[in-house]
């Protein structure tokens, strides 16, 4: 499930990922919540992921918690070019916390990177708030396609490892291969 | 250019009808064709009607609406003005419009010929919406924003804007405060303002507490159905919140910013707007279906009987804006406003385009102070065809998400599949079906089921502003016949471009455009062999076995 602020760009991060296209003009905001399937082969296995995508408006919050208890995973997005939607985070946390499963899959997301030049939170303070919480934490660009698959893949690998729950396979360690797998977004970045 | 109008109420008109005879029978000899009582008109449903029954836009003006707009709040809060003097003021208020109404007419035909296409600047001035950067917004100190043909604003009782039409709300907070200042001004008074004639503007103002709904219009509309718009709008807006919602708010909070619970919004206001200017359906106050032949219509509208769920109140078939087919719960009525509402939520967004949406809606005219829950979706990809599932569980997306799948599997079955896809290829049929050389368009109105029919705009309406115009005109015939103080039953009007002719009866309202050549004679024959061809295309044309669960 899909999260976060309206306008951090959670459709367009889901459109990038399911159909590898970004969805350039105008804003369309999401109406509701939207539910949309893609299959994925992870480690030779199929896991096929129902994606809610949910509109970030304050009038649509009822639906949303509604549906919060079934998901198994959460991707939080803020907009790395608008500080409100970073600050807004610590609400969505705690609204996390009262509504989805206690062991509910979660990520960070700092989208829009590619607008480096709008850039008001900076990587460090994304990184830090989700260290505070210990949630896995990468930057991600729907229009560049950034990490993208990557979150989803992250996802859809620890889903996978904990439902299969194989008894001589090492724990999957989502942080580790977050951090492993994680590109930044500068040029001048390891 | 002139207008020939007949005032027609019983036997008071002096003779010269449009139809033979007309005014001096009873009601049912209306029609050409016996017996067309309401109930029987072609396009009326055999087994009653699925919208809850409704004479056009009177229903919105009903005491109940019209009432609480000619309140003032001090009677609305029990303080002041009995119900006698309030009763008189709001009298003398619509005796006082109407004078201004034929004002604003006599203005009109000075300013009619021909000089419209000068006077208007096209009316595109597209919302990008963009959270980042705040709306692209017009300037509203521009002439350009000036010379938009119809402004649209709602504020609160506060005076804050809560939406504009064109340019931003924080830019015209000023205005509004005017506004609010009018409103409130005469209201002191305990008094209530309607509307504002002036230099070929019509200023309309709708009460509607704890919001107040203002329309600067240079159309051809009359100061009533701006007001109709206006409300729409209204009922858009409770869609979004309920009307319960919206009085808490402002009972907690009088001085509450109502954009940020709109946010995402505006879109949907704005497209009603644009399709109100469009779309015959609204001032119809009726819902097109999608010509379709009835054998594959009834076995859509099975289908869609057969996938029910417990939660499931209305399940809805379209296409475009026309209706395919509609089944609801036995004893349910759907009102045809709130299922304009439901078509403009569809088309004027394209994120129902993939996957499934699941969405509170309240449906004012149903219920206005409670959510249901939609289900919408588009059956295929490439296929303009929108199924939208009405729930009362919130919690019930993936029963009434099976209901769709169950659906999809059954129409395969009936192997209708085809066929509805090939209907879909001319969703408009042309006016030259009917076989009437001067003919160039109608609109064909069933009371009793609330379903109208219309032909595709042809040439020579080619044009937007063109099209425009028609409807236009279309407009300010239903106005004169629906005037409340001096209703119409026949109007021929003559123009330099073409002729209109309008019919209202008990059964049916039908308005036909024909060749500017063409004489009231051939109107009158023509009106005769269209209504033929109406009730033998009728099964095609309506939705006459309407189903429920």
């Amino acid at each position: 499930m899909l999260v976060g602020d309206s306008g951090v760009g959670k459709t367009c991060l889901l459109v990038r990922f399911k159909d590898g296209a970004f969805l350039a003009g105008s804003f369309i905001s999401t109406v509701g919540i939207d539910f949309r399937n893609k299959v994925l082969t992870v480690d030779g296995v199929k896991v096929k992921l129902q994606i809610w995508d949910t509109a970030g408006q304050e009038r649509f919050r009822s639906v949303t918690h509604a549906y919060y208890r079934d998901a198994h995973a959460l991707l939080l997005l803020y907009d790395v070019t608008n500080k409100a939607s970073f600050d807004n985070i610590q609400a969505w946390l705690t609204e996390i916390h009262e509504y989805a499963q206690q062991d509910v899959v979660l990520m960070l997301l700092g989208n829009k990177v590619d607008s480096a030049q709008d850039r008001v939170v900076k990587r460090e303070d994304g990184e830090k708030l989700a260290k505070e919480y210990g949630v896995p934490f990468m930057e991600t660009s729907a229009k560049s396609g950034l990490n993208v698959d990557l979150a989803f893949t992250a996802i859809a690998k620890e889903l996978k490892h904990r439902s299969m729950k194989l008894p001589n396979e090492p724990k999957f360690k989502l942080h580790d291969y977050v951090k492993k797998e994680v590109r930044g977004s500068g040029c001048c970045r390891s | 250019m002139a207008a020939d109008v007949q005032a027609g109420r019983g036997g008071e008109e002096p003779g010269g009808g449009l139809a033979p005879g007309d005014g001096q029978h009873g009601e049912r000899a209306d029609s050409p064709t016996p017996g067309l009582a309401q109930g029987t008109e072609p396009g009326a449903g055999q087994e009653g009607a699925m919208f809850v029954h409704t004479r056009s836009y009177e229903d919105l003006t009903s005491p109940e609406d019209g009432g609480a707009a000619a309140r003032s709040p001090e009677e609305r809060r029990g303080e002041a003005a009995g119900p006698s003097s309030m009763e008189q003021i709001s009298k003398d208020f619509s005796e006082l419009s109407t004078q201004l109404t034929g004002m604003a007419l006599d203005l009109e035909e000075e300013m009619r010929p021909g000089k419209e296409g000068k006077l208007e600047p096209a009316p595109q001035a597209a919302r990008h919406d963009s959270v980042l950067s705040g709306k692209e917004e017009e300037d509203v100190t521009m002439d350009a924003w000036r010379m938009h043909r119809k402004h649209v604003f709602v504020l609160s009782e506060a005076g804050k804007p809560v939406y504009s039409r064109y340019g931003s709300e924080e830019a015209l907070s000023s205005t509004m405060g005017v506004m609010m200042a009018l409103v409130s001004f005469l209201e002191a008074d305990k008094n209530a303002i309607r509307s504002i004639h002036a230099d070929g503007y019509k200023v309309v103002f709708v009460r509607r507490s704890p919001l107040v709904l203002v329309a600067v219009a240079r159309t051809r509309q009359s100061e009533q159905e701006i007001a109709h718009e206006l409300l729409y709008i209204y009922y858009q807006i409770l869609s979004l919140l309920t009307w319960t919602q919206l009085n808490h708010i402002f009972q907690q909070k009088q001085n509450y910013d109502l954009r940020r619970l709109l946010a995402g919004s505006e879109r949907i206001t704005d497209n009603l707007l644009d399709l109100m200017a469009h779309d015959p359906s609204f001032l119809m106050g009726a819902v097109r279906c999608l010509p379709l032949a009835a054998s594959v219509r009834d076995a859509v509208s099975t289908s869609l009987q057969q996938a029910k769920a417990k939660s499931l109140v209305f399940s809805i078939l379209l296409s475009g804006n026309q209706l395919v087919s509609l089944v609801r719960k036995k004893d349910q009525f759907l009102h045809p406003i709130d299922l304009h509402l439901l078509f403009n939520l569809i088309s004027s967004s394209s994120s129902f385009r993939e996957g499934e949406a699941w969405t509170p809606i309240c449906l004012p005219k149903f219920n206005s102070s409670g959510f249901f829950h939609a289900h919408i979706s588009y059956l295929e990809q490439e296929m303009d065809l929108c199924l939208l599932l009405v729930s009362t569980d919130r919690e019930d997306f993936f029963t009434v998400s099976d209901c769709k799948r169950r659906f999809q599997e059954r129409l395969r079955r009936r192997g209708v599949h085809h066929a509805l896809q090939e209907a879909l290829r001319t969703p408009f049929y042309s006016v030259a079906q009917v076989g009437i050389p001067d003919l160039r368009h109608f609109i064909y109105k069933s009371k009793s089921s609330g379903l109208f029919t219309s032909p595709e705009i042809e040439a020579p309406y080619v044009r937007e502003e063109e099209k425009e115009r028609l409807l236009g005109l279309y407009q300010y015939l239903h106005s004169r016949a629906h005037n409340s103080s001096r209703p119409l039953k026949n109007i021929y009007f003559t123009g330099p471009r073409e002729n209109l002719l309008a019919w209202v009866t008990s059964a049916f309202e039908l308005y036909i455009c024909y060749s500017p050549l063409g004489t009231k004679a051939g109107a009158i024959s023509a009106v005769n062999k269209l209504m033929k061809w109406i009730r033998k295309e009728e099964d095609r044309l309506f939705i006459l076995t309407p189903q429920t669960y």
